[in-house]
């Protein structure tokens, strides 16, 4: 095998607990996004894209079907002679009893042995939470053009949300010389997208100190940077201009979402030459019947519309009956409204089914409707 | 159960589609957006468990090289299973000798390698779905020679043209094969769908090449109709058949009756093809869509009404397309109105603005013009 330049690690243990009973059996990265994706197609779609070829994703919350979809490296093209997807859970080992992974820098030194089998150059640690579209060949570039030690990707945020995020303060170099962990007091609007390329055998030395260090909580931002800081060692930020969500919230997911139907918005899942990539249903193409009316609207294959959709995102399968109105609405795969239903500012949850005539949502109501029980028709 | 060795023929040199068929064979024509005509008969041969599957090709082979690929999506196990793709040796000299018993030939030392004791033969350019175990079954339990599969109809003096029809006997044996020349509505359509043994399809093969060179399979079979116990099996479900361009047009444009698409496609028998990984259809504020299916990656803004849409097609503002084929990548720009036309791959209608045709006659738009 010739020598790898950079391995990936995808961050996919969280629950996303935010997503209410989105995630009640499915990680968070498994979660259904923009008509025919999951979330986690996006950092693999761009590990992909961006000429990588081995990628580990470290899973611990509901892992077996983020597992068993991980494990599909053809999704990506992430399947030839030296390419793989590997779904890595907590183990028992021959030294240390079987454990969760303690804080997001423990994930990965318990997996040393992985990353030091392809014995990489670089490491490339991403979370698997995230909505965007990114080239991390250009990111290694710069930093190796910056004789980095660690880099960090960054985002300018509006002021008054930065104390939601991890901020870097950094240099008119972009060197960074503070990490503040959501601040009260922000000093900087440059919050990390959690993305991160370390040299490899400087942050192996590292984790191995960090892990005998009883103090540390294991985590990234919190230990692992501030370590670097302190020994010295050059952390850059790598400003990311481009559309970037975490969708951790009911809200915030059929926010991005609804992000898909403007065509100006810059997350245009449309460029060929950076395709998201997933799974390959074998769905008819999208019936749209006679008597429909769709009116700005985001719909995929195996979706069927005989009623009126205005604003609204379809998920595979996702069926609209004769006389029914969706507005403003998120329908997940398989969802189903029935006959003169009438659903706005909803969301609604993977096969779930809406009656004849059920009436569900308001125009103005300050948060999403989550629909993740099938609503009884009105006869 | 005993195994077969799948085969699909192309189709025969008297089957033309003026201008699309320039660019590809039949069986790789675009179908319902997303699909190719192939993906049929190589589904209905994954689905009944056959694995190993030879394609034959006798003109312009990349399009389906590329489309069909290892086989992987069509769920054919890549160590045990095969899917080969064969072509044809001389067929430039004339297309009379353009036959499936020369691709048989040029190729015949691949079928002899097969392990498989049976073949199950199926064409390229219809569009049918058929479990082949059952077949295989029906065929040795008959004790049979070949069976033939048909398909009773009742508009052969509309359709089905260029096919050959097959007059039975009482007992389903095979009196006659001859042409369908549209002079009565019914017709048992031979669905160029043969079961035998692999032994007797090598014998056939040599023995219609000493008698012509212009042979073809169903001619020998013809041929041999007294020597050799041929029965005719009679298929239930939809069946089309590709074999000039209104045929084309029609097979397209039937597949908007929704019920007529969930016979032909179910649940239980995938028709698989190539994912081309096309996001989501993105519908603009003061798009009107109506009666039909538009395949992934289009672009809508304008109006669309009774017709398919093809894989990443743009209908740009004020734009009208109507009773329409549009295959993948075509892009309709702003205020063109278009009706019953075929508008092949890649074209660009920017100048045009007016397309107009009748559904008896419909237009065509060759590949990559733009107009």
């Amino acid at each position: 095998m010739k020598q790898m330049e950079m391995l990936a690690m995808i961050l996919a243990g969280g629950r996303g607990s935010r997503l209410k009973s989105l995630t009640s059996k499915i990680a968070k990265p498994a979660v259904s996004f923009g008509g025919r994706y999951r979330i986690i197609d996006f950092p693999l779609s761009n590990c992909a894209n961006s000429g990588l070829d081995v990628v580990g994703v470290l899973t611990q919350y509901e892992p077996v079907f983020l597992s068993s979809y991980v494990s599909q490296g053809r999704y990506w093209g992430l399947d030839s002679r030296d390419s793989g997807v590997y779904a890595i859970a907590p183990r028992e080992k021959a030294d240390a009893e079987l454990d969760v992974y303690k804080g997001t820098a423990d994930a990965i030194t318990q997996n040393i042995d992985f990353i030091d089998a392809y014995n990489p150059e670089y490491l490339l640690v991403l979370s698997g939470d995230h909505i965007y579209k990114m080239n991390y060949a250009k990111m290694l570039a710069y930093h190796k053009e910056h004789k980095s030690d660690a880099t960090i990707a960054v985002i300018g945020v509006p002021m008054k949300e930065a104390s939601r995020f991890g901020i870097m303060n950094a240099d008119e170099n972009d060197k960074i010389y503070e990490f503040q962990e959501k601040p009260e007091h922000p000093k900087s609007n440059l919050a990390s997208m959690g993305i991160y390329i370390f040299t490899w055998k400087i942050l192996r030395k590292l984790l191995l100190a960090d892990a005998k260090n009883e103090e540390s909580s294991h985590d990234f931002g919190k230990d692992i940077i501030p370590a670097l800081m302190n020994a010295g060692r050059n952390v850059y930020a790598y400003r990311f201009k481009g559309y970037w969500k975490d969708v951790g919230t009911i809200d915030s997911l059929w926010e991005a979402n609804m992000d898909l139907l403007d065509h100006s918005s810059e997350l245009n899942l449309s460029d060929y030459s950076w395709r998201i990539y997933s799974e390959d249903p074998t769905d008819l193409p999208q019936y749209i019947g006679p008597d429909a009316e769709i009116d700005t609207a985001y719909i995929t294959q195996g979706c069927r519309v005989d009623g009126k959709v205005v604003n609204s995102v379809l998920f595979t399968n996702a069926h609209v009956a004769e006389g029914a109105v969706v507005k403003d609405t998120v329908l997940m795969p398989g969802a189903k409204v029935g006959e003169g239903a009438k659903v706005t500012r909803a969301l609604v949850a993977n096969d779930v089914v809406i009656g004849k005539g059920a009436k569900i949502g308001s125009a103005n109501s300050p948060e999403i409707l989550l629909v993740d029980q099938d609503v009884k028709g009105v006869e | 159960m005993p195994r077969a060795l799948g085969i699909v023929t192309p189709s025969g040199n008297n089957m033309k589609v003026h201008g699309m068929d320039f660019y590809r064979p039949i069986s790789a024509f675009s179908f319902l957006g997303r699909y190719r005509i192939v993906d049929f008969p190589v589904s209905n041969m994954s689905n009944s468990d056959i694995e190993h599957i030879q394609v034959y090709v006798s003109q312009n082979p990349r399009s389906l090289a590329e489309h069909l690929g290892t086989g992987r999506t069509y769920n054919i196990n890549s160590k045990r299973g095969r899917l080969q793709l064969l072509f044809n040796q001389d067929s430039k000299v004339n297309e009379i000798y353009n036959t499936d018993i020369r691709a048989f030939a040029d190729n015949i030392d691949q079928i002899e390698l097969a392990s498989e004791p049976y073949v199950i033969i199926s064409p390229g350019y219809m569009i049918f779905k058929e479990d082949y175990n059952d077949l295989l079954r029906e065929h040795v339990a008959s004790g049979a020679d070949v069976t033939l599969l048909y398909h009773k109809v009742d508009n052969a003096d509309k359709s089905f043209r260029n096919c050959r029809t097959i007059g039975l006997n009482r007992q389903k044996g095979i009196k006659s094969i001859g042409w369908n020349d549209g002079a009565i509505p019914e017709a048992n359509i031979f669905m160029d769908t043969y079961v035998m043994t692999k032994e007797l399809f090598l014998k056939l093969i040599r023995k219609a090449q000493k008698i012509s060179s212009v042979y073809r399979l169903v001619d020998i079979i013809n041929e041999e109709n007294d020597e050799l116990d041929i029965r005719g099996l009679s298929h239930k479900g939809y069946f089309n058949a590709i074999t000039d361009f209104k045929s084309y047009y029609d097979a397209n444009i039937e597949m908007l009756d929704f019920d007529k698409a969930k016979d032909l496609f179910t649940d239980e028998w995938p028709i698989y093809t190539v994912t081309t990984d096309s996001c989501p259809v993105r519908y603009a504020k003061g798009s009107k869509v109506k009666n039909s299916v538009v395949a992934n990656g289009c672009i809508v803004e304008g109006t669309v009404e009774n017709s398919i849409i093809g894989r990443g097609v743009e209908i740009r503002k004020g734009a009208s397309v109507k009773n329409c084929v549009i295959l993948g990548h075509a892009k309709i720009g702003e205020g063109a109105k278009l009706e019953h036309q075929v508008v092949d791959k890649w074209a660009k209608i920017i100048n045009v603005k007016k397309l107009i045709a009748t559904a008896d006659n419909p237009g065509y738009i060759k590949r990559g013009d733009t107009l």
